[in-house]
């Protein structure tokens, strides 16, 4: 596939680039990359979808743009992920700055062993030191934002375990935004989640790429229709096809992404 | 059989073989059941054995000293006309170097145990985890043996002189940390305990760190938390309940840890203020006196032991009140 002609197209409809990937390769240990020479954008308050078959490396590149896998020693990643111009990849990036920059929303609701109150001004307590009633401001609206509010304001002191599973994830979007990071990743935010509280997520995703630039991985061809701008098909590591979600949904230019889009594999 | 439909005859005969199959299963079951009753009962059984005993055995003693045995302090098993026997010294010699034993092995048991599950290096690992378990294994003869020749004097000599000039004039503290230094101390056997109880900590915080789902950590991670923050926020919230109960296991073994304590506490009823002074502590005392013991003063040596056994179990208990208290409020 030739690269040059990837980033034309993308070049077309965005004007304001966010995160540019570059020649990115990724390695779990070994010499095997399981990403190869991935180059692709994010846009600034677009919402790009990353599809393809189990393993084919969706999870391992948002977690490339956090620098999650730092946290393991063997796994490495050469090439460059520039984050507003500046490589992310450098052994000098501050990570905590870096994840308090781009947040990350998991396919598991996470929510932290303390009060709902707490899973969300613990985050903002880590960069502010805000007096009680601003915090308590910041924490109603992240809750708002994150359309969790009216479910839980009479229990905002509750373990954040006590929520059903599609407002434990809400509860870790809200705590992702309450940070306010530029760029929120989606890991499979709704494979968890029953079709309500899907259509939930989804809204909210849609709400959220008004200030945010987004990058979602999902399994579910139709979420990716529905909530993205932007689409990449990724297949055994490689970038197949990036390009307006409408175009890649309608009529794709390689005839694998044809393929799995119609469900003929994958 | 000729024909292949089944016929009633053969229908019945595999209804009843069924029936003879279920009825030995149910046997079997049932023989199961009672094995396992059988098992739990006798642990209620022989407490309660142990408890009826020890009571016996102790009734000279609380018939003679009643609720004073709690209070005095003074131990003499061949004062005339009678014994004048008080458990106060062993039983404020348990409490002490116990406690001063967590406050030493806690601490440095988590520290151990956020190392090897978060920090550590992977090749480091292993020699750590079973460094600190072998430290469990050495017998606790072996641990008295050092506390009496190496380690008590070299406290003697270096720490407690150190600590007693730092404090002395001042309130409170000057009188906790009162010399004259000695070898044999509470504070060398609180410290021999530390030892003695770290593989406790260290081995069930460990265990119960890694159960810590890595979503967790990484969602944590995720918000640009520093370690440090994962760990305390996150890791040691998650894993309270089972680092609590860990906790109260290494408090109960220090309770009633026996050999390595009557090495190095020197064995003197006499209260004192300072933590470098001798004393004793329950079992101690029991393991030291009770081959010489008749009588009142065995009696007494027993109401001792009756005493541990209460105070380990109130102990327990107060750790599972707090664990369920701990839970409700968690709201799982």
């Amino acid at each position: 596939m030739n690269d040059m002609s990837i980033m034309e197209s993308t070049r077309a409809v965005q004007d304001d680039v966010k995160v540019a990937i570059k020649n990115l390769y990724f390695y779990y240990g070994g010499a095997k990359p399981s990403l190869k020479n991935i180059n692709l954008s994010l846009s600034t308050n677009q919402v790009t979808a990353f599809i393809g078959p189990s393993g084919c490396g969706k999870s391992t590149l948002l977690r490339v743009l956090n620098r999650m896998y730092d946290l393991y020693p063997n796994q490495r990643a050469e090439g460059e992920v520039l984050l507003d111009g500046e490589n992310i990849l450098t052994p000098k990036q501050d990570l905590n700055l870096l994840r308090a920059r781009i947040g990350m929303v998991f396919q598991k609701p996470t929510p932290f062993p303390m009060t709902i109150y707490e899973n969300i001004a613990f985050g903002i307590r880590l960069y502010e030191k805000l007096p009680k009633s601003e915090l308590n401001g910041r924490v109603e609206k992240a809750l708002r934002d994150a359309a969790l509010w009216n479910e839980v304001k009479d229990k905002l002191n509750a373990s954040g375990l006590s929520l059903s599973g599609g407002q434990q994830q809400r509860l870790c979007i809200a705590r992702t935004v309450a940070i306010k990071p530029e760029v929120i990743l989606f890991d499979e935010p709704c494979s968890a989640l029953d079709p309500i509280s899907t259509a939930k997520v989804e809204e909210l995703i849609d709400e959220l790429s008004d200030k945010y630039t987004i990058a979602i991985v999902t399994h579910n061809m139709q979420q990716a229709a529905r909530v993205s701008d932007m689409t990449a098909f990724m297949y055994l590591g490689e970038l197949i096809e990036f390009d307006e979600t409408t175009k890649m949904f309608t009529s794709p230019a390689q005839q694998r992404t044809q393929d799995y889009i119609t469900g003929r594999f994958g | 059989m000729a024909d292949f439909s089944v016929s009633d005859s053969s229908a019945a005969a595999a209804d009843a073989a069924r029936v003879r199959a279920l009825a030995s299963f149910k046997a079997g079951d049932r023989l199961f059941q009672g094995l396992t009753t059988l098992a739990a009962v006798t642990v209620l059984l022989v407490l309660g054995g142990i408890i009826i005993s020890l009571s016996i055995g102790a009734w000279p003693a609380i018939s003679a000293f009643g609720l004073d045995f709690l209070t005095t302090q003074r131990w003499a098993p061949n004062a005339r006309p009678q014994a004048v026997l008080g458990g106060l010294g062993p039983i404020y010699g348990t409490l002490i170097t116990s406690v001063i034993a967590l406050i030493i092995a806690v601490p440095a048991g988590l520290g151990i145990a956020v190392f090897l599950t978060e920090l550590c290096p992977q090749w480091l690992r292993r020699p750590i985890g079973v460094a600190v378990e072998l430290l469990a294994g050495i017998p606790s003869i072996i641990y008295g043996i050092w506390g009496f020749f190496v380690l008590g004097p070299w406290l003697a000599d270096t720490i407690e002189p150190a600590f007693v000039n730092a404090f002395e004039g001042v309130p409170i503290l000057g009188s906790i940390f009162d010399g004259p230094a000695s070898n044999l101390s509470l504070f060398n056997a609180s410290l021999v305990l530390a030892i003695m109880i770290l593989p406790f900590v260290t081995a069930i915080s460990r265990d119960v760190f890694s159960t810590v789902p890595p979503v967790l950590k990484e969602a944590a991670y995720g918000l640009g938390c520093t370690k440090w923050e994962v760990v305390r926020r996150v890791v040691v919230p998650f894993t309270r309940v089972g680092v609590i109960g860990g906790i109260m296991l290494a408090l109960g073994r220090a309770l009633g840890e026996t050999m390595a304590v009557t090495f190095v506490i020197g064995n003197s009823f006499r209260i004192s203020g300072s933590i470098f002074a001798p004393g004793t502590t329950i079992s101690a005392a029991i393991a030291s006196e009770f081959a010489e013991s008749r009588d009142l003063h065995q009696s007494a040596l027993i109401l001792l032991g009756l005493l541990l056994f209460v105070l380990t179990f109130f102990v327990l208990a107060a750790a599972r009140l707090m664990l369920m208290r701990l839970e409700r409020k968690q709201g799982v």
